[in-house]
């Protein structure tokens, strides 16, 4: 019953509706894309074109209660070669950016998203780094607009995401 | 002006009308009107007894404009303007008029009312038959003869049908050699049977039975009376009109005179120049003096111009028994004079050396599927055997691709249908003659959708091909080997295969051939979005054109298997022969009329016409006016619509009689209800509101209705006349946004009503008083139900008041 009820949810929809999910509908499963993946090549774990398949299908929750969407590496080799122009790693980011909304975005990423809030930037500045530029004749990094930048995600609503610690998997 | 004599026929069905229209209410009201002579009820008006009684009662009453108000639409039209023409009436004098749909069937409910409206319609009838102009019938002369482009299976089959029913036939081909695209593919599914081999010709009664099917060579094709074949030659201009067209053709040289020639093959040998043979896959070298293949017609050589010496060698000359070859022979050009044009020039493979991934055109051994027939062809450069292209040895696995180029968004959207059947067959083939070959196919589905088809496929599963399903990403090349990588998924295993291949064989997209668009514009046809020629309709007229006299076969409309290109064939042929068989083309002058005092120095009506049958004539140095051809004009008036000047008109439909008529239908009204007036098309449009009364559908009475041609007719004013007369609302039924029978008419009358909208906004008036319905005849109760919102709507809005001034 429960397969019923999820596969009968318009997903597809809802995934085309979002900003790089437009062209998911096109996808007509040939396999281009998983063949041109180097990472679906490297891991059993992630394989571009299943994912698609579980998103037409109405499956919410398979494709967000695993870490599937965030192992793709947005090398743009599929998107280059699909015959149906579906922007497959475009896709991907509405995916994520579904997830991220719901709080199911993997620990590292709120992580990220922290110290972009805090600090303005994603890697944090440590001493190590800035020895290292300085051995290597460098100039010392520049301050971050970190006001400025606080102002741009309060407008995108960046900082309301609720950024989960862990997902389930 | 004579006086003018207005007879009334109404028919009551057999009394069943009567039970709703009060028709001696309506009888009085009729004779009231100034001008009417007489109104005469009867049963049934459109045969027997009722067509005997129009006539003798026209005679009688000496009546010179007749309304009839009579169902069964069409039908009874024809019957009725038959009889009246032969009392002596102009066609156009007749107006059938359908009250049974309009006034009764959907106001069963309301009689007073439907009689009100009945009323009305006949009024609007009367005013306009005060205005009407004779029609006459226009006769042009047609030439019984035909010329048909591509000598390809569909070419060759409707020649020869037009040839054995006693047309003169012009058959043109671009190439030196008949047989198009299908000469080259060897074999052909479903039948299995040679590609070379074409229907016998009726004509040829000694040699050929019922059954009988030929070789090109041996088919008498040449022989047939009638059928001229014109080889190495192309079309190059094409002038005049439907019935009577002058096509100037440009022969280029062969250099070798058919006439003389006699196969003997003496000249290649000779001759000293070697070329890659490119209709063999470059596989072999042929002479600059070649031959295609032995079946082959004209029976004959020719010469490549851009490798032959000419005069620097001469060899061949010398050597030639018969004196046959002339190297100083030019390029001729002839002119014809043709009826009709059936155009048949087939599709070609496309290129897929755009699609870097496959590296097609970089290794030898990436070939597509016409050129692995020209392997599989005995009279090939392999002699049937399938080599490796580097190193000439025997193939031992071979993987065909499919979808190459077609179904997919960056070259050819669309599936060009053929090439699952073709791949089946030559993994068959491949199969059938060499079984330790190990045949795959990567597909993304395929699609074996005619008779005898799924067979192919389950003889190749037989046969043991491996089907994979998944397109590949990459074909690359293994130095080491020397051999082809497949990179694929196949996505039932979810498994990544890497499929090693001494050939790999593209199926790629078929495209339109060569020169097609500029073919196109030479004879002012369509092309679709995918660079095919576009049909009429693809329901009903797969193989006419929107121009007359030009007919359509074969994969010039979209990629096809012989045996639809067969069938068209002879559906182009009759289509021809229907149009050109009595020696004339006849039609009616309802037609658009420029009145030339106000036309001038602009081309909307050229440019908006959908059928091409205005253009633009000098009248001095400076000043252009518009010039419509009766024989191409089909009347739907788009251009009336168009003409920023008003300069424009229907002599069948002229703009004063639809004022007459809009200002008569709403000057009758005894309800309360607010006034809407429908104008709908003669086509879905109408149709809808037909069947809205065929299926006794009520719709409010105060829904008036007003037949136009096509929608693309009204202008903006028409809207505001019909305001200015009364009406509260108005209603546009015209087709289906994609549906409209004479193209963009709709499309145009959608902008106009936009336009009439801010208008009304200008003035002070609800822009929602206008709508459009796009619709089609089963939606009739789509029409009823806009009908009785909008009634309702207005019921709510203020009444508009005019003030005494306007």
């Amino acid at each position: 019953m429960m397969e019923t009820k999820e596969a009968s949810i318009p997903f597809s929809k809802e995934v085309a509706s979002k900003y790089g999910g437009e062209t998911i509908t096109l996808c007509y499963q040939c396999g281009t894309c998983s063949s041109s993946c180097p990472v679906a090549k490297a891991t059993e774990k992630f394989n571009p074109r299943e994912v698609f398949r579980l998103v037409l299908l109405g499956k919410r929750q398979e494709v967000f209660h695993s870490n599937t969407i965030w192992l793709c590496s947005s090398c743009y080799n599929c998107q280059e070669r699909c015959p149906q122009t579906v922007e497959v790693a475009d896709v991907f980011f509405a995916l994520r950016n579904i997830a991220a909304k719901e709080g199911l975005s993997p620990n590292i990423y709120s992580e990220f998203a922290s110290a972009l809030i805090n600090e303005g930037r994603i890697v944090p500045v440590s001493k190590f780094l800035e020895r290292k530029r300085e051995q290597i004749g460098l100039p010392p990094l520049k301050t971050t607009g970190i006001d400025a930048l606080k102002k741009i995600l309060a407008a995108t609503g960046f900082d309301k995401l609720q950024l989960k610690k862990e997902v389930e998997s | 002006m004579e006086n003018l004599k207005i007879g009334i026929f109404l028919s009551d069905c057999g009394k069943v009308l009567a039970e709703t229209l009060d028709f001696d209410d309506l009888t009085s009201f009729l004779k009231e009107v100034p001008g009417v002579t007489f109104v005469e009820i009867g049963t049934e008006f459109w045969k027997g007894s009722g067509l005997q009684e129009i006539v003798k009662t026209i005679k009688e009453q000496k009546a010179n404009r007749i309304i009839v108000a009579e169902s069964l639409p069409k039908l009874s039209e024809i019957k009725i303007v038959e009889a009246a023409e032969a009392a002596g009436l102009n066609q156009n004098f007749v107006q059938v008029i359908d009250l049974k749909d309009y006034c009764v069937w959907p106001h069963r409910n309301v009689p007073f009312e439907a009689t009100e409206k009945a009323k009305a319609t006949l009024l609007a009838a009367i005013e306009r038959a005060k205005i009407l102009d004779p029609i006459h019938k226009l006769e042009f002369p047609a030439v019984k003869s035909v010329l048909v482009i591509g000598g390809g299976i569909s070419g060759i089959q409707a020649a020869e049908d037009l040839a054995d029913l006693g047309f003169e036939v012009h058959l043109v081909e671009k190439a030196p050699f008949l047989g198009g695209i299908a000469a080259r593919a060897g074999r052909f599914f479903p039948t299995d049977d040679c590609a070379a081999c074409i229907q016998s010709p009726a004509s040829d009664v000694k040699t050929i039975t019922h059954t009988s099917r030929k070789c090109i060579y041996r088919s008498g094709i040449a022989a047939i009376q009638g059928l001229k074949i014109y080889t190495n030659s192309q079309v190059v201009k094409v002038d005049g009109e439907p019935g009577n067209y002058r096509i100037t053709l440009e022969k280029k040289p062969r250099y070798i005179n058919e006439a003389k020639c006699i196969s003997c093959n003496l000249c290649a040998e000779v001759c000293p120049v070697e070329v890659p043979d490119e209709y063999n896959v470059n596989l072999v070298v042929r002479k600059a003096i070649y031959t295609i293949i032995p079946n082959i017609h004209p029976p004959t050589y020719v010469i490549d111009e851009k490798a032959c010496k000419f005069h620097e060698c001469e060899k061949c000359v010398q050597v030639c028994p018969t004196k046959a070859i002339e190297l100083d022979e030019k390029t001729e050009t002839t002119t014809l004079n043709v009826g009709a044009i059936i155009v048949a020039t087939g599709f070609k493979e496309y290129d897929p050396s755009v699609i870097k991934e496959y590296h097609y055109g970089e290794y030898p051994a990436v070939v597509t599927n016409l050129e692995l027939a020209r392997m599989l062809d005995a009279f090939g450069p392999t002699g049937g055997k399938i080599i490796r292209p580097s190193d000439r040895k025997p193939v031992r696995r071979i993987v065909f691709v499919q979808c190459v180029g077609s179904r997919d968004k960056r070259w050819n959207n669309y599936c060009s249908s053929i090439c699952c059947m073709i791949s089946l067959k030559h993994a068959i083939m491949i199969k059938t003659a060499f079984p330790e070959v190990d045949v795959s196919i990567c597909y993304i589905d395929i699609r074996t959708t005619g008779r005898e088809h799924e067979e192919y496929y389950e003889k190749a599963r037989e046969l043991g091909v491996k089907f994979v399903k998944g397109r590949p990403t990459e074909i690359s090349h293994d130095p080491e080997s020397d051999l082809l990588i497949v990179d694929v998924e196949d996505s039932l295993l979810r498994r990544f295969l890497e499929l090693e291949a001494d050939l790999v064989v593209l199926a790629t997209a078929m495209v339109p051939s060569e020169d097609t668009e500029n073919l196109a514009k030479i004879l002012q046809i369509d092309i679709d979005e995918d660079g095919f020629f576009k049909e009429y309709n693809a329901k009903l007229r797969p193989t006419e054109t929107k121009k007359r006299g030009i007919f359509l076969c074969g994969g010039s409309t979209f990629p096809k298997d012989a045996p639809s290109s067969s069938l068209q064939a002879h559906s182009a042929a009759l289509k021809a022969f229907k149009f050109l068989n009595t020696g004339k083309i006849v039609k009616d002058q309802k037609t658009a009329v420029v009145n030339e005092e106000y036309c001038g120095d602009c081309e909307f009506c050229p440019v908006s016409c959908p059928y091409n049958a205005i253009e633009l004539v000098k009248v001095d140095e400076k000043h252009v006016v518009a010039k419509v051809s009766d024989l191409l004009c089909e009347g739907c008036g788009i251009c009336v619509g168009t003409c920023p000047l008003n300069a424009i008109d229907l002599r069948h439909f002229k703009q004063s009689e639809l004022r007459a008529q809009t200002k008569a239908i709403l000057s009758v009204n005894k309800q309360n209800k607010p006034l809407i007036l429908a104008f709908c098309c003669s086509e879905c449009g109408g149709a809808s509101i037909d069947s809205a009364g065929m299926t006794m559908t009520n719709y409010p009475t105060n829904v008036r209705i007003i037949k136009v041609p096509c929608t693309g007719y009204l202008r903006i004013e028409h809207f505001l006349e019909a305001i200015k007369y009364g009406a509260q609302g108005v209603m546009v039924v015209g087709c289906m946004n994609n549906g409209c029978h004479h193209e963009e008419g709709i499309k145009k009358v959608e902008k106009r009503i936009e336009a009439a909208k801010n208008l009304l906004k200008e003035y002070g008036i609800e822009p929602e008083r206008i709508e459009l319905l796009n619709t089609i005849f089963i939606e009739g109760d789509k029409f009823a139900e806009v009908a009785r919102v909008m009634t309702e709507k207005l019921e709510k809005l203020e009444p508009i008041q005019f003030s005494k001034e306007s």
